[in-house]
C-alpha cells in the first residue's frame, strides 16, 4: 500500500469523487421524483400497483452492465446513459417504499384530516407524505447507496467515476489505487446514508428512533407484508 | 393437582413479578387467576409449564416438581392456549390441531382423525379442517386453539387471556362453551384473565392478585362477592357485587303466588269479575306469558273483547324456577311494569308470580345462610368452600334492603328455613 | 439500429453457436459461476440468519450488514483480489460468495424474527424442542422471505458474474467485455441480451418455486393490525 500516492493524486481522486457523487445522487433524486407520482397513484388505485410492480421487478433484475449496454444505441457512452440506467434502479427501489409509506398512514388519521376540512391535495402534502416520510427515506437510502456503488461499473463503458481507479489499478497492477477506489466509494455511500438518516430524524421529531432493522436488502418486493422490511 | 410453594420470580433488573406465592389448584376444577396488568398472573401461569422459571420456590404438578421433567416433555402433557391463538399459519386447521399428537408419535392419519373429533368437540364444522387459519374468524381461531390444546387429552389446561382478543358477543359464547366442555371433561384448568366478570362466570375458584405479585384472596366466586377480604378485593370485584352475588343463589325456594293470571281468550267481562284488587293482570297464551295489562285499562273496553286484543305492556323476561338464580328473578321483577317476576318452568309455562317482597325475603334468607356458613356454622353452604385458605373473617355487609347486619359467629346457627331451603 | 436488432442479429448467427467459447458454453459457464456461489452462500447464510432470528442475538450485526453491503463496489472488490492474488478459482468464488451472503442472511433473519410472537410462543409452549420449533414452525413460516432473499441474491450474483468477466472469468460477460475491447457492438449487445434473458429466467424460476413451495396459508397472509 503506497500511501504517498494518495496526496500525489489528490486532485484526480477528488475529481473522480465529484463525478461519482453526481452519478450517484442524480439518479436517486430522479428516481424519487418519478416514484412519488407513480407511488401516489398506486397507493390510491389498488389495481394499478401489481402490474407496475411486475415491471419494476423485471427491470431491477437486469444486470447493470447489460442495461448500460442496452442504452448505448440511444444514449451513447455518456453520463446520461449511466444516469438513466441508475434512475431506473432507484425507481425500482423507491417506488415500493412510497407505496408502503403512504399505505402505512393510519386510516383514522386520514379521515380525521378530511373531516377537518383538508382537501385531498393538501392532505397529501401536509399529512400523508410527512407520515410516509421515514419509509420513503428508507427507500431513498437504498437508492443512493446502490447508485453510488453501481456508478463505478459504468467505468466499463468508459463513463468516468471512482471506478476509474479500479480499471486503471487493474491495468497497472497497482493495489493502492484499487484500495483508494473501494474506500472512496464505501465512504461516500455511507456518508450519504448518514445524511439521509439525519434528515429523517429532523423530519420526524415525533418518532423515537426505533430499534427496527433499517435499509433492507429485500428486492423491491411489492408486498410490504412479505418484505416486512421497508424502513 | 398443581401446587405453588413459595414461588418467587425476580428479574435481573430487580423487578419482582411474583412474590412468595403459595397456591393450590385442585384437580378437575377451573382456577382463574385474575388481577390488574402486571400483577404476576401471567408470569405465574407460565411458570407451570416452565416457559418462565421461578427464581425461588417450586411448583408441583401431580406431586412432582416440574423441574424434574424435561421441558419439552412436560409441555406436551399440558394444554396451552394463548390470547392470539398462535395458530401456525402455514398449516391447515387439522394439522394445527394434530400438532401435539404427532409430536408424541401418533401417525399423521390417526392424529388427523383425532383432530376432526376435536373440531366437533369445540363446535366447529368439519369442512374447516382443510382450511388455513387466516380464513377463519377470530372466534373460530380461538376455538381451534382450544381444540389444539386438548388434542392429546392432557389432564391440565393452561389458558392465558384466551378470550380477550375477540368481541364481547363471541367472548360470551366461548365462555359458555368452555363451561360446557369442562362439565364434560373435568380438566384441571388454570385460566388467566383481567376481566373479573369472566373470572366469576367461568371459575370454580378465583385467585385475585394484588398489583405486585401477591394474592389478595382465593376462593369460590360467591365468596369473593359476598365476603371480600379487604377493600382492594371489594373494589376490584365491583360496586354491585351484592346483586351479582345473587347469581349464585338458586331461585328454588321463592314462593309463587297465583296473582291475576288469565289466558288471552278470556273476555274483558270475565276478567273484571276475577279482579280482586290487583293492579296488574298477566295475560298468557298457551300458558306462556304474553304481556301485562294494567287493570284500569279494562274499564272502558267492551265486555266481550278477548284479552288478546287489549294492548299490553311487555314483560321483559321470566325466570325459570328451579334452575335460574335469584339475580335473574330480581332482574325479571325490575323489568316488569308490574314489579313482579314471572316464574316459569323449563318449557316457558307460567308457574306463578313473585313480588318484590317475596324476593326481598328470599335474598335476606340466602345472605343469612351464607354468612352462617362462612362463620363456621352448620348448614348447607351455598357454594361456600371449606378450605383453610379461605379468609373467613365475617364482613359487616349491607343487605340490599339497606339493613346492616353484623354477624358474630354462631348467631345464626340455624339456617333460616322459611325460604331458601338449600338444594 | 436499436439494441435489440444488434443483439438479435448476433445471437442468430450460426457461427456464434459452435466452437470454443460459443454461446451454449458461456451460458452453462455463467450458470455455474452464478449457481455455485449462490449455493455456498445459501448454505452459510440461511442457517446463520435463522439462528440469529430465533435467538435474537447478533441482530445488530445483521442490521449493519444490511446497510453496508450495497455500498461495496463489486468491480473494485473483484479487481482487488485479482491484482493481489492473481486469477484463480478463489479470486472469483470468494467475492461472489461474500456478496451473495447478505441478502440471504438478512432476509432469513427477518423472516424468522418476523414470525408472529404468538406463534412462536405457542410452538414453545406446546412442547416442541428448539430444533422442532425452528424446522417445523419458524422456517416454514419464514419461507416466503427466505425465497425473496435467495432471489435477490441470485439476481445479484448473475450480475456480478457478468462483471467478473473483466477480471478474466468466463460466462456471458465474456461477450460483453471482449466485444467492448474489440469494438464489436453486436457481440456486446448479444451478450447483454443473453444475460438479461438469464436474469428474467431466474425471476420466473423463483416465482414458480414460490408457488410450489409456499403453502396457501402463507400466501395471502395479512398482518394483524
Amino acid at each position: 500500500m503506497m500511501w504517498s500516492w494518495i496526496p500525489e493524486n489528490g486532485s484526480q481522486i477528488w475529481q473522480l469523487t465529484q463525478e461519482n457523487i453526481y452519478l450517484g445522487l442524480a439518479p436517486a433524486l430522479y428516481g424519487l421524483l418519478l416514484s412519488l407520482p407513480l407511488g401516489i397513484l398506486a397507493a390510491r388505485w389498488r389495481w394499478f400497483y401489481p402490474p407496475v410492480l411486475t415491471v419494476t421487478n423485471i427491470l431491477y433484475a437486469v444486470p447493470s452492465l447489460a442495461l448500460f449496454i442496452a442504452l448505448i444505441p440511444s444514449l451513447g457512452l455518456t453520463d446520461t446513459n449511466v444516469i438513466v440506467a441508475l434512475t431506473v434502479y432507484s425507481l425500482c427501489v423507491i417506488l415500493p417504499n412510497v407505496v408502503a409509506g403512504l399505505r402505512s398512514v393510519p386510516e383514522d388519521v386520514r379521515q380525521a384530516a378530511t373531516a377537518m376540512g383538508y382537501g385531498p391535495l393538501r392532505r397529501l402534502i401536509t399529512v400523508e407524505l410527512p407520515l410516509a416520510g421515514p419509509v420513503i427515506i428508507g427507500g431513498l437510502r437504498v437508492g443512493v447507496v446502490s447508485s453510488i456503488s453501481l456508478a463505478s461499473v459504468g467505468q466499463l463503458i468508459g463513463v468516468s467515476s471512482l471506478g476509474y481507479l479500479f480499471v486503471d489499478g487493474e491495468q497497472r497492477d497497482f493495489p493502492t489505487e484499487i484500495y483508494v477506489g473501494i474506500a472512496g466509494v464505501i465512504a461516500l455511500a455511507l456518508a450519504c446514508d448518514l445524511i439521509l438518516v439525519l434528515l429523517r430524524r429532523l423530519m420526524t421529531p415525533w418518532m423515537r428512533e426505533r430499534k427496527g432493522p433499517a435499509g433492507k436488502v429485500a428486492a423491491p418486493e411489492g408486498a410490504p407484508e412479505l418484505a416486512g422490511s421497508i424502513t | 393437582m398443581i401446587t405453588f410453594e413459595r414461588v418467587t420470580k425476580r428479574y435481573p433488573d430487580g423487578t419482582v413479578a411474583v412474590h412468595a406465592l403459595d397456591l393450590d389448584v385442585p384437580a378437575g376444577q377451573t382456577m382463574v387467576l385474575v388481577g390488574p396488568s402486571g400483577c404476576g398472573k401471567t408470569t405465574s401461569l407460565r411458570m407451570i409449564n416452565r416457559l418462565i422459571e421461578p427464581t425461588e420456590g417450586r411448583i408441583l404438578l401431580d406431586g412432582q416438581d416440574v423441574r424434574k421433567q424435561d421441558q419439552a416433555r412436560l409441555r406436551r402433557g399440558i394444554g396451552y392456549v394463548i390470547q392470539q391463538a398462535g395458530l401456525f399459519p402455514h398449516r391447515t386447521v387439522q394439522d394445527n390441531i394434530a400438532t401435539v399428537p404427532v409430536l408424541l408419535g401418533t401417525s399423521r392419519s390417526a392424529a388427523r382423525a383425532r383432530a376432526r373429533e376435536m373440531l366437533a368437540l369445540v363446535g366447529l364444522d368439519q369442512d374447516l379442517a382443510t382450511r388455513y387459519p387466516h380464513q377463519l374468524s377470530g372466534g373460530q381461531q380461538q376455538r381451534v386453539g382450544v381444540a389444539r390444546a386438548l388434542a392429546a387429552d392432557p389432564p391440565v389446561l393452561l389458558m392465558d387471556e384466551p378470550f380477550s382478543a375477540v368481541d364481547p358477543l363471541v367472548r360470551g359464547s366461548l365462555q359458555d362453551e368452555l363451561i360446557a366442555l369442562q362439565a364434560q371433561l373435568h380438566k384441571t384448568i388454570v385460566l388467566v384473565t383481567h376481566d373479573i366478570e369472566e373470572a366469576i362466570k367461568v371459575g370454580d375458584r378465583i385467585a385475585l392478585f394484588h398489583p405486585h405479585g401477591t394474592i389478595a384472596q382465593v376462593g369460590p366466586p360467591e365468596e369473593l362477592l359476598g365476603a371480600p377480604a379487604d377493600s382492594y378485593v371489594a373494589d376490584f370485584v365491583g360496586f354491585d357485587r351484592g346483586i351479582r352475588r345473587l347469581s349464585f343463589v338458586p331461585a328454588t325456594g321463592l314462593p309463587l303466588d297465583d296473582g291475576l293470571v288469565l289466558d288471552a281468550a278470556t273476555t274483558v267481562e270475565q276478567a273484571r269479575t276475577r279482579d280482586q284488587g290487583e293492579q296488574w293482570l298477566l295475560v298468557t297464551a298457551d300458558s306462556r306469558p304474553a304481556g301485562w295489562v294494567p287493570v284500569e285499562r279494562l274499564a272502558g273496553l267492551p265486555g266481550d273483547m278477548p284479552l288478546s286484543q287489549v294492548p299490553a305492556e311487555g314483560f321483559g323476561h321470566a325466570f325459570i324456577v328451579g334452575s335460574e338464580s335469584l339475580r335473574v328473578a330480581l332482574d325479571a321483577a325490575v323489568l316488569s311494569p308490574a314489579g313482579v317476576a314471572i316464574g316459569v318452568d323449563g318449557d316457558g309455562r307460567v308457574l306463578g308470580l313473585a313480588s318484590f317482597e317475596d324476593l326481598r325475603a328470599a335474598i335476606t334468607a340466602a345472605s343469612k345462610q351464607e354468612l352462617a356458613v362462612l362463620a363456621g356454622g352448620p348448614g348447607q353452604g351455598v357454594g361456600a368452600s371449606q378450605d383453610d385458605d379461605v379468609i373467613t373473617e365475617p364482613v359487616i355487609g349491607e343487605e340490599p334492603g339497606g339493613q346492616p347486619q353484623a354477624v358474630t359467629g354462631q348467631e345464626d346457627s340455624q339456617p333460616a328455613s322459611s325460604a331458601g331451603a338449600a338444594p | 439500429m436499436s439494441f435489440f436488432s444488434w443483439a438479435w442479429d448476433w445471437v442468430n448467427q450460426r457461427s456464434n453457436w459452435s466452437g470454443q467459447g460459443a454461446i451454449p458454453q458461456q451460458i452453462v459457464a455463467h450458470l455455474g459461476y452464478s449457481g455455485l456461489p449462490l449455493l455456498i452462500a445459501a448454505l452459510i447464510a440461511i442457517p446463520a440468519g435463522v439462528a440469529i432470528g430465533h435467538t435474537g442475538r447478533g441482530s445488530t450485526l445483521v442490521i449493519n450488514i444490511a446497510n453496508a453491503w450495497r455500498a461495496i463496489p463489486t468491480l473494485g472488490l473483484l479487481v482487488l483480489l485479482v491484482v493481489l492474488l492473481g486469477f484463480s478459482a478463489l479470486t472469483w468464488l470468494l467475492p461472489l460468495v461474500a456478496l451473495a451472503i447478505p441478502p440471504i442472511l438478512v432476509n432469513s433473519y427477518e423472516g424468522v424474527a418476523g414470525v408472529d410472537p404468538g406463534v412462536r410462543d405457542a410452538a414453545r409452549g406446546m412442547g416442541m424442542t428448539t430444533w422442532q420449533q425452528v424446522t417445523r414452525v419458524e422456517m416454514p413460516v419464514a419461507l416466503p422471505l427466505i425465497l425473496v432473499g435467495l432471489r435477490t441474491s441470485a439476481i445479484f450474483v448473475v450480475a456480478t458474474a457478468t462483471i467478473a468477466a473483466d477480471i478474466g472469468l468466463g460466462g456471458l460477460g465474456r461477450f460483453i467485455i471482449d466485444g467492448l475491447s474489440s469494438d464489436q457492438y453486436g457481440q456486446v449487445a448479444g451478450g447483454a441480451l443473453l444475460v438479461v434473458l438469464l436474469a428474467v429466467l431466474v425471476l420466473v424460476l423463483f416465482a414458480v418455486l414460490s408457488r410450489l413451495l409456499v403453502p396457501a396459508g402463507l400466501r395471502t397472509r395479512r398482518r394483524e393490525g
